[in-house]
């Protein structure tokens, strides 16, 4: 009786969604460990399983975590925000603007480029929450406007550069033995996880996730829930934009173009669910981890470097990936459904 | 006599244990427009669903034209000439009259070339059939109502039908278009068709219908010819029963008003001009047909629909009710008639739907405190005597009654002044439906006002101290608790002089 239960107990923490994204990700560095090559500063062939390449990945990846983990809640509501990856962008340049044209220090611009992140989340949560108009409509459209503001404000040609040094250690500094970035991310990390998992905040996002009419009946807030999803997400994507620019050294229009979708495939190959209240932010930082590693890895990988297609390699891998995590989601329920339909079939014949 | 068109034979359905229909007998002859008639609730719907084959029945046979028929599907059925004409037409409103009626009647299978000129030509004999004077060309859009149900009617007989059944097809029809609908139902009838009509209007009945049949409780009350019978007679077959459950009696004298309404209506939803009063320790039943605006009120009550005129007073004082968390905080609570849209949210443990309405109190800075969560569910569990695996078992897996019981658990939480039940035992089976009225009783014991909103006659008359009648958006009258049933009822109906 009692093997049976701490049996099953061990199979449902393996067959959770976590669990099995755990699995993929060790499966994927044991890969590159044994496969893949890469040449450090000094011109040396070293392997994939060195601590620098380790603390590089994570260097890399914590834009895109950040808008996965900005992106969770979005998602545990049931909605979406294609807006990030362009609100990265314009607080990356109205940042270089602040900082560089109008001569402000490092850190009140700083707080300048969260305050527009607020302001351009809290647009799309005013459009979502006050017109009600579908969040996947409303964020194509900011995705757009926030570009194309970025684009406008530099007229496409202006590019901030020569931060001080200061300013870089956030990005390309290590602190306390981790690369600067990865605090923050770490500490974003936590600060989302409480809110998801351990307030009541988190547990009305899954019910409105779930059913939003519901959530209104049990006399939830469903409209000031839903803009504070849409508003963190602002403040986190200018945090990114931070990040990146003091990362690159440099500040864009185009930066972080394309994110959204890395850290929408992220959240959901994390278990999240699409259509709302299922999902962890564990789930969401391995699902990072596994699109983080594979594009790594792949860069590395002799036969890829031969090719010169890693980019394009990498992101049909994470297509195919999220693809097979979707099915692997809904496969268990198609099974058990069709197993139930033969099952209940012979009773129902008639006599 | 010819074989009858349709003839049904001890027609039995359960849904979750709950009986919809037992035993029901029911035929329809060449030419004859019977009448079905019942409270809400009575069965009348599921009758219709075995009919067109949307459901299957338990036990029992179904014969089309004298011939059986087994495991009836929708399209079977249509193909034996069965058709269905709904209160709201299923049109596509974008589409031309003719480009309507091709959709229906013609295979849509494979790629064929349209012939235009057929299909006008084709529409415009159909609805000369039934002297329609509809362009086949005009937008279903420009249509009015009737004229689209007319339409429905020229796809019915495109397709053959012999058997048409109209639900309550002048619920939303003036006067004048009734008449219209009338013609025609009485040239479907000339030309041999059969005509299962339901209304809830027994004016109609008596001026339209050949036989008349009655269902209560899913059963058939009786079939009679309309000469045979009077208004008071079908009223009596419609209330007239054995009292089969006991209600527990109210033990207290009524307090202090708690909830006042004065004139109250919204431009949003049909309510208009409504005036009562709830008192502590009083159970107000809310009777009404499907439609008449309890539902609306109710919404109105929790800030859902907000008023746009007249006056809530709640202990004497006046409220502005603009959104469920401003009725929550003024101590109404609403325990919706749709369980598993807005009652539970089904996905989740029952001790998180329990503890739902009141996150504030037992999470006080709001972080989530798992322990006592637990124990508030397990409280209610044991009061409420839910019948679940435990606290996490998600709201989906419990029955209806104990769902009902869960979304109850959630609104007693909040301790309010005011609870409003809207249909609180519907679909809930026997055992669970005595133990909910309990439990209501011993609430009002303790003070609590409770509007109860109910379809099931018997349950209103039995368990409220006041019930108040509504019919077309607003009060039509307000009676004592022991009040006749067919008093009730005709006060619904609205043929009481």
């Amino acid at each position: 009786m009692r093997t049976a239960s701490t049996n099953s107990a061990w199979k449902s923490a393996v067959f959770s969604h976590e669990g099995i994204l755990f699995l993929v990700l060790v499966a994927e560095w044991v890969f590159f460990y044994h496969f893949g090559t890469t040449v450090n500063r000094h011109d040396v062939v070293v392997g994939f399983g060195t601590i620098d390449r380790q603390f590089d990945i994570l260097r890399h990846s914590c834009e895109i975590g950040l808008l996965a983990l900005a992106l969770t809640p979005i998602i545990l509501t049931a909605g979406i925000d294609l807006s990030v990856g362009s609100l990265l962008g314009l607080c990356a340049i109205l940042f270089g603007m602040l900082w560089h044209d109008a001569g402000l220090s490092i850190p009140v611009a700083a707080a300048g480029a969260l305050v527009v992140g607020a302001l351009g989340g809290g647009l799309n949560a005013l459009l979502i929450t006050w017109l009600r108009l579908p969040p996947l409509i409303v964020t194509l459209g900011t995705y757009s406007l926030f570009r194309g503001l970025a684009e406008a404000i530099t007229r496409g040609a202006v590019t901030y550069t020569d931060f001080p040094a200061s300013f870089l250690f956030l990005g390309q500094e290590r602190w306390y033995g981790l690369p600067t970035q990865a605090w923050i991310f770490l500490a974003v990390a936590a600060l989302v996880g409480l809110l998801v998992h351990r307030t009541t905040y988190g547990r009305s996002f899954r019910a409105i996730g779930f059913s939003p009419e519901g959530a209104r009946y049990a006399g939830l807030p469903v409209g000031r829930r839903l803009a504070l999803v849409y508003l963190i997400a602002g403040v986190v994507s200018a945090l990114a934009a931070l990040i990146y620019t003091s990362r690159l050294g440099q500040a864009k229009a185009d930066a972080g173009t394309g994110y959204e979708l890395f850290a929408i495939t992220a959240v959901v190959l994390g278990g999240t669910s699409i259509f709302g209240g299922v999902g962890s932010v564990t789930g969401t930082l391995l699902g990072v981890a596994a699109i983080a590693v594979l594009k790594n890895g792949l860069a590395c990988l002799p036969v890829v470097m031969r090719m010169n297609g890693a980019e394009e390699l990498s992101g049909m891998l994470t297509g195919a990936l999220l693809l097979l995590a979707l099915t692997g989601s809904v496969l268990p329920k198609y099974l058990s459904n069709w197993r139930a339909s033969h099952h209940s079939a012979r009773p129902q014949t008639p006599t | 006599m010819s074989a009858p068109l349709l003839e049904l034979r001890r027609i039995t359905k359960s849904y979750a244990g709950v009986h919809a229909l037992r035993g029901v007998d029911f035929d329809l002859q060449p030419g004859e427009v019977h009448a079905l008639l019942g409270e809400n609730g009575a069965g009348k719907s599921t009758l219709i669903r075995v009919v067109t084959g949307a459901h299957q029945p338990d036990r029992g046979s179904i014969a089309i034209e004298g011939k059986r028929v087994t495991n009836l599907t929708p399209s079977a059925a249509q193909q034996l000439g069965v058709a269905c004409i709904y209160q709201q037409p299923a049109l596509f409103p974008d589409l031309t009259v003719a480009e309507n009626i091709a959709l229906r009647l013609e295979p849509s299978t494979g790629l064929r070339l349209v012939h235009w000129s057929a299909r006008r030509e084709r529409a415009r004999n159909l609805l000369a059939r039934i002297g329609a004077s509809i362009s086949p060309e005009t937008e279903v859009r420009a249509l009015s109502m009737p004229e689209q149900q007319l339409v429905e009617i020229a796809c019915a007989l495109g397709a053959g039908a012999r058997i048409v059944i109209m639900d309550e097809p002048t619920a939303s029809l003036t006067q004048k278009e009734q008449h219209l609908l009338f013609a025609v139902v009485r040239d479907l009838r000339a030309s041999g068709v059969g005509v299962i009509y339901i209304s809830h209007r027994l004016d109609e009945i008596f001026t339209l219908a050949d036989r008349v049949t009655v269902l209560r409780d899913g059963e058939s009350v009786g079939t009679s010819l309309v000469g045979d019978i009077n208004e008071a007679g079908l009223i009596r077959m419609m209330v007239g029963r054995e009292v089969t459950q006991i209600y527990p009696p109210a033990e207290t004298e009524p307090g202090e008003v708690v909830l006042a309404l004065k004139g109250i209506g919204s431009s949003a939803c049909p309510v208009h001009d409504v005036t009562f009063d709830v008192r502590a320790g009083e159970v107000f039943g809310l009777a009404g047909l499907v439609g008449a605006g309890r539902t609306e009120l109710a919404r109105i009550l929790f800030g859902l629909t907000p008023a746009d005129r007249g006056e809530i007073l709640l202990n004497g004082r006046p409220v502005i009710l603009h959104s469920p968390q401003e009725a929550v905080a003024h101590g109404i609570a609403y325990v919706p008639e749709d369980r598993r849209r807005h009652g539970v949210v089904l996905e989740m443990p029952i001790a998180q739907n329990m503890s739902m309405a009141v996150h504030r109190r037992i999470f006080p800075g709001t972080w989530l405190r798992f322990g006592t969560e637990r124990r508030h569910a397990l409280d209610f569990i044991r009061d409420l005597a839910v019948k679940a695996y435990g606290p996490d078992a998600p709201g989906g897996s419990l029955s209806g009654g104990n769902q009902q019981k869960v979304s109850l658990a959630r609104w007693l939480a909040t301790k309010p002044k005011l609870l409003i039940l809207d249909e609180p035992t519907q679909g809930v089976d026997v055992g669970a439906k005595s133990e909910i009225h309990k439990i209501v009783r011993r609430l009002a014991k303790q003070g609590l006002a409770v509007l109860l909103i109910s379809s099931d006659l018997p349950e209103v008359l039995g368990m409220s101290d006041r019930i108040g009648i509504m019919r077309g958006g607003t009060i039509a009258a307000v009676l004592p608790g022991k009040a006749d049933a067919q008093e009730v009822m005709a006060l619904a109906l609205g043929t009481a002089k």
